[in-house]
């Protein structure tokens, strides 16, 4: 179990870090917004590539908090039913869910890189400043795995949980 | 199977998962991922769920959502509701009553700052409940009070709820905006008479407040100032044709920034907190949006929507009767679910609906938003009285929830004056 705390220590550790890369994206993202505006209205002069800056910036911001977003439980989930089901009945349905969100993002990274591949073979850019979308892709598919560590710690606790039981 | 059957078992699966507590972002991608692929097969399946997610967090055109939701942080960490309050709080604190009459003008206030019934039900709870409690308020009725004014931030713009209508059904999040203007006013209004009809009926649930003076009245309205500046510059932008709901929503968050840093004491701490608080609110909102994309594709190629469309607009039924029912669906819907993850997953099939039968889709989204209200207060999963219960733990549950149907009734009066005139939602936006 110290192990597992050790685990999770570093889950969230990796996960706050990767967040702070988000953050500077998310307040890049309003900085450009608004430079942008005041220079298209004030002085005519838009930021050239702007859209596309906004877009990339929110794929990071939103990729790297997503591990962050499902440690501190701000996903959305439907709480009534199960908690009116036996202990043991829930700790069984539990496994099987976080199983399945685990499954979810491992399929997440490998179709995200896979895809990343398939926009660099591509040369896929951005339609005005024609940044290449490709190191984005990557990084979002990096951005999943720490989200499956969170899984496999919680799958190995609820695991360990049922068994003691 | 027949891809219609395939499309039921899927929604049925996905309510299953719903209720063994599977997020509902991630229900809705592994539901709309399997479908996918028993219709098309696994290898564009897998292709198509990297690709819906890739997409949509680098949709411009989505990027409308962080900027709007870090808006409402900042507005939140910046003690504009705190002016508000008092300047509300110092014009009417008097009347019996006045304290909660007070707190639903701030809400209303905050509401044309913020996008969030849960942030605008708990800024002013923070604030309006202690001094409630001061003046021995009941606190079934205060709890009550706030937790349905703090819906409010959904109706009047901005507004999370019209961004994400807008973008699933291809309507200018623009107009919808506009189209919450009058319908929140009248909602106000509806639930200080509320507060008025209670306080007659019983004087005890509300004494009188302090007297305040003219001058102090006046002075106190500088405290609104800030807030219709920043709602001038936003929405009022957005209604004038200046900005995108982007930009739009990009200046407000700035400005909501800049208030925070020159009146609200904003330091590094303060401004990390509330952009951390914007953005895993986004990226909730996003990974159910994104699922909500996979699901939405999986909806298509089972013609599920098209098919219920074409036998709804068969049925021998007005089409007001039809929208009743929709209604209800809604309603009931959003007893047990989340307000937009309900939205979310129904609005692939019940918007070919809305559109069969010749329904304004801005006032259907108008209607939307006022069930969405219903739902963050009514139990069991009424989010906005959890956030009250954070702040007032000594209350009981069942007393929050006691004080809010009177509210309700303000809601369903507001729902059938749009329905008998659509006018209410569709003016303003015609002016556009």
């Amino acid at each position: 179990m110290f192990t597992l705390e050790k685990f999770d220590s570093f889950n969230r550790k990796i996960s706050l870090g990767l967040e702070l890369i988000g953050l500077a994206a998310m307040i890049f993202l309003v900085f450009i917004t608004t430079v942008d505006v005041i220079g298209a209205k004030l002085f005519v002069r838009p930021v050239f590539g702007a859209l596309d800056v906004v877009m990339l910036s929110q794929l990071v911001a939103i990729s790297f908090a997503s591990a962050i977003t499902l440690i501190v439980g701000r996903h959305v989930e439907v709480e009534f039913l199960v908690m009116l089901f036996p202990r043991r009945i829930r700790m069984v349905v539990d496994l099987f869910v976080k199983l399945l969100c685990l499954t979810l993002f491992v399929i997440l990274v490998w179709r995200l890189t896979e895809y990343a591949h398939h926009l660099q073979v591509r040369h896929e850019v951005t339609p005005t400043a024609r940044i290449p979308l490709y190191p984005f892709a990557y990084g979002a598919a990096f951005a999943c795995i720490p989200v499956c560590l969170v899984y496999i710690s919680i799958v190995i606790q609820s695991f360990f949980g049922l068994i003691k039981r | 199977m027949t891809p219609e059957t395939v499309g039921l078992v899927g929604i049925a699966l996905l309510v299953a998962l719903f209720l063994i507590r599977v997020p509902v972002a991630f229900s809705m991608t592994i539901v709309g991922l399997a479908g996918f692929a028993y219709l098309s097969g696994i290898e564009s399946a897998l292709s198509l769920l990297a690709q819906d997610i890739f997409e949509t967090f680098s949709s411009q055109p989505l990027s409308v959502i962080p900027t709007f939701i870090l808006m409402g942080s900042f507005a939140f960490a910046s003690g504009i509701s705190q002016r508000l309050y008092f300047a509300g709080y110092t014009w009417v604190g008097h009347l019996r009553g006045g304290l909660t009459l007070a707190t639903v003008l701030a809400c209303s206030g905050f509401a044309a700052i913020c996008g969030s019934t849960a942030a605008t039900a708990a800024t002013m709870g923070k604030i309006a409940l202690p001094e409630m409690k001061k003046y021995n308020y009941d606190q079934s009725f205060a709890t009550g009070t706030v937790a349905s004014a703090g819906t409010l931030g959904i109706l009047i713009p901005p507004s999370t709820v019209f961004i994400v209508y807008g973008i699933m059904t291809e309507e200018s999040i623009g107009k919808l905006f506009i189209a919450g203007i009058l319908p929140g006013a009248i909602l106000t209004v509806l639930f200080m008479l509320t507060v008025v009809v209670l306080c007659l009926h019983n004087p005890k649930l509300g004494p009188a407040g302090p007297v305040t003076t003219w001058r102090q009245k006046f002075i106190a309205l500088s405290g609104i100032i800030e807030a219709v500046i920043l709602f001038a510059l936003a929405i009022g932008g957005l209604f004038l044709g200046w900005f995108s709901p982007t930009q739009a929503g990009g200046i407000g968050a700035f400005g909501a920034l800049v208030i925070g840093l020159f009146r609200g004491g904003f330091n590094l701490k303060v401004t990390l907190d509330a952009t951390r608080d914007g953005l895993r609110t986004s990226c909730m909102v996003l990974f159910i949006i994104a699922g909500a994309t996979v699901f939405g594709h999986f909806m298509a190629i089972s013609n599920i929507p098209f098919k219920l469309a074409d036998w709804v607009g068969n049925l021998p039924i007005p089409p007001m009767a039809i929208m009743g029912v929709i209604i209800f669906i809604y309603f009931i819907g959003g007893f047990f679910m989340d307000s937009m993850a309900m939205i979310v997953v129904s609005l692939p099939i019940f918007f070919p609906i809305v559109k069969k039968f010749g329904f304004d889709p801005i006032w259907f989204g108008v209607i939307i938003v006022l069930i969405a209200e219903m739902g963050v207060i009514t139990p069991p999963v009424g989010v906005n009285v959890f956030v009250i219960k954070g702040i007032a733990p000594e209350v009981p549950l069942n007393q929050i929830f006691k004080g809010i149907f009177p509210f309700l009734v303000g809601l369903f009066i507001l729902t059938f004056l749009l329905m008998a005139f659509p006018w209410i939602a569709t003016w303003l936006p015609s002016l556009m």
